[in-house]
């Protein structure tokens, strides 16, 4: 009886993991195939060569398709590179010295608290409408700046709230001495609390970036060209004929989420802290 | 002693002053003047100035076949993916633990959710292929016809839903696992000692401890569901018709996509806000700040 329960019970995994992992699978496994291979009946799930040709630019399509997707990826990589880093910098200083004054001074208590997870919830549509018509007079569409500064709105609540976490788990006594020794809070911040929560920055900034990476609705509405468009625009500006050239879109696919895949493996617990509000400590 | 605690109090504001100038100037403002604009008909294209019209907006909305329509898919969604996923999720969290191997699942499970929605939706397009497509495959194996997933109204529908299980079930779970990982085994242990066996021990004590997190997941995962845009735009693009126009998606198309009518987008985006800060305010009372924050 034991082992029959067992038995269902490896099965149903082994199912429940399959629906979660072929998808991705076959995004991976596309990328390496040739032309040949991407469109057959049966579909190739094991394909019989592998080639780097998609991620080269080399691979052959066929007639009406748009093979040459990524020889053109450098500039949109290059943009989501620096908006990224950009969103990384900016979200994870503003956080910290936010979290500092709410972890410490307690400022605007729970007014400000439910403020900055309201925030957090907006619907990135609804802000989009109206950006797209403020920085049109500011003359910032279809720059970085556009993107890093709407890329701010939801990464900045979401670092203070894991930075207030970490914060908090800082002694307080460390701070009072630092007064008693004749430090400022300016000081008391920079000296202590900061190097004492590096893994917490690290983690805000890594999240951050990953945010701002895949980022799409944004990057849709504020960009129109290469000169700011970064890698999602990309990937969706190629989805939409009706002969797509699967392989070189998948390793663009794949590029745009390789960096996301391992950063994520190892901010994994901050990420869980974040995403609930601390409703799990992860 | 009241001019260091005054000037500790002016630090702390200087410090919150950026984060408060990032919120007003990107969202109190930009959201003053949709509310402004939504009285008002402005179109991009027309290069005139916005003119008053009152409740005009509002009131097409009402009349709005296409608006409708998105309105009942979001509904859709809501009431079709978000209770598979909390089932789904809370089942594999029960599922996987204590099981050979259960790190290396939970580390697989965390990649639909992690990836850029669009390289998700650029998988699933493939996936759906009518033609070549592995889910007609998979289909076809067991004996079903091939299914037009992104030409059918319904099946394009059930196309969407699936895909958003696949994503965010996986959020679910790791949420609940991780709630379920931190119950007390006292608690557990003290169960099996009053007889509570297997399947009565997960009903009555571990699933009551973690509901105040499943209450928590259920409105997140409702919130963004409502958000929901991404995978639209890659997969489906709203079609076929404007079946699987989500109510973002709608907002989209009417405010710069196809209508740049930026006044009637206003008006849905604000409808669209007042959904999201009531299920928010709800979300705040579930969070229990004060502990977490230890405010």
């Amino acid at each position: 009886m034991k082992t029959v329960v067992k038995l269902i019970k490896g099965m149903v995994i082994i199912i429940v993991m399959f629906f979660f992992i072929f998808p991705i699978y076959w995004l991976i496994m596309t990328a390496f195939k040739k032309s040949e291979e991407w469109f057959t009946w049966p579909p190739s799930f094991i394909p019989s060569s592998l080639t780097m040709g998609n991620f080269l630019g080399l691979e052959g399509g066929f007639f009406g398709s748009v093979t040459t997707a990524i020889s053109t990826i450098t500039p949109y990589l290059r943009n989501s590179i620096v908006v990224a880093l950009l969103v990384a910098l900016l979200s994870t200083l503003i956080a910290a010295l936010a979290a500092y004054a709410i972890s410490r001074f307690k400022w605007g208590g729970m007014g400000f608290v439910s403020w900055i997870i309201s925030i957090r919830m907006l619907p990135p549509i609804a802000s989009a409408i109206p950006l797209y018509v403020i920085f049109s007079r500011l003359h910032l569409i279809n720059s970085w700046w556009a993107l890093v500064l709407s890329h701010l709105i939801f990464t900045t609540p979401f670092s203070t709230w894991i930075l207030i976490t970490f914060f908090n788990d800082i002694p307080r006594e460390l701070d009072e001495a630092a007064y008693v020794d004749g430090a400022g809070t300016w000081q008391s911040f920079r000296s202590i609390i900061l190097p004492l929560s590096a893994p917490g920055l690290a983690a805000v900034s890594t999240l951050s970036f990953i945010q701002s990476w895949g980022e799409f609705m944004m990057a849709l509405v504020l960009t129109t060209n290469d000169k700011a468009q970064t890698l999602p625009i990309y990937l969706g500006r190629f989805i939409t004929g009706w002969r797509i050239a699967w392989g070189p879109l998948a390793a663009a696919g794949i590029v745009t989420m390789a960096p996301v895949i391992l950063f994520s493996f190892i901010m994994l617990r901050y990420l869980i802290r974040g995403l609930t509000f601390g409703a799990v400590k992860g | 002693m009241q001019t260091i605690i005054q000037r500790r109090k002016r630090i702390a504001f200087l410090m919150v002053l950026p984060l408060l100038a990032l919120f007003i100037g990107l969202t109190i403002y930009p959201f003053a003047y949709m509310i402004y604009i939504s009285f008002h008909d402005y179109s991009l294209v027309s290069f005139e100035p916005p003119q008053f019209i009152g409740f005009q907006n509002y009131q097409n909305i009402y009349s709005d076949l296409t608006a409708r329509s998105s309105v009942s898919f979001t509904v859709f969604l809501l009431a079709m993916a978000v209770p598979i996923e909390i089932f789904l999720g809370l089942g594999i969290a029960f599922l996987i633990r204590d099981v050979f191997g259960e790190r290396v699942f939970r580390g697989l499970l965390l990649i639909p959710m992690m990836i850029p929605p669009v390289v998700a939706g650029i998988a699933w397009k493939m996936l759906y292929n009518y033609e070549f497509g592995p889910v007609n495959y998979f289909l076809s194996l067991i004996g079903y016809s091939k299914v037009s997933w992104l030409g059918n109204h319904i099946f394009s529908r059930l196309g969407v839903v699936m895909i958003d299980v696949w994503q965010w079930t996986p959020f679910v779970f790791l949420v609940l696992y991780a709630g379920l990982r931190s119950i007390p085994q006292e608690i557990v242990e003290a169960g099996y000692v009053d007889g509570a066996s297997g399947w009565n021990a997960i009903r009555h004590i571990e699933i009551p401890l973690i509901k105040p997190l499943i209450w928590v997941v259920l409105i997140i995962r409702s919130i963004d569901a409502l958000k929901l845009f991404d995978i639209v735009y890659m997969v489906t693009f709203g079609g076929p018709g404007s079946s699987t126009h989500s109510y973002s998606f709608y907002i989209y198309k009417a405010g710069v996509s196809f209508g740049w009518d930026i006044g009637y987008a206003s008006a849905l985006s604000i409808l669209l806000l007042l959904v999201i800060a009531l299920l928010t305010n709800f979300l705040i009372r579930f969070l229990r700040l004060k502990e977490v924050l230890e405010l």
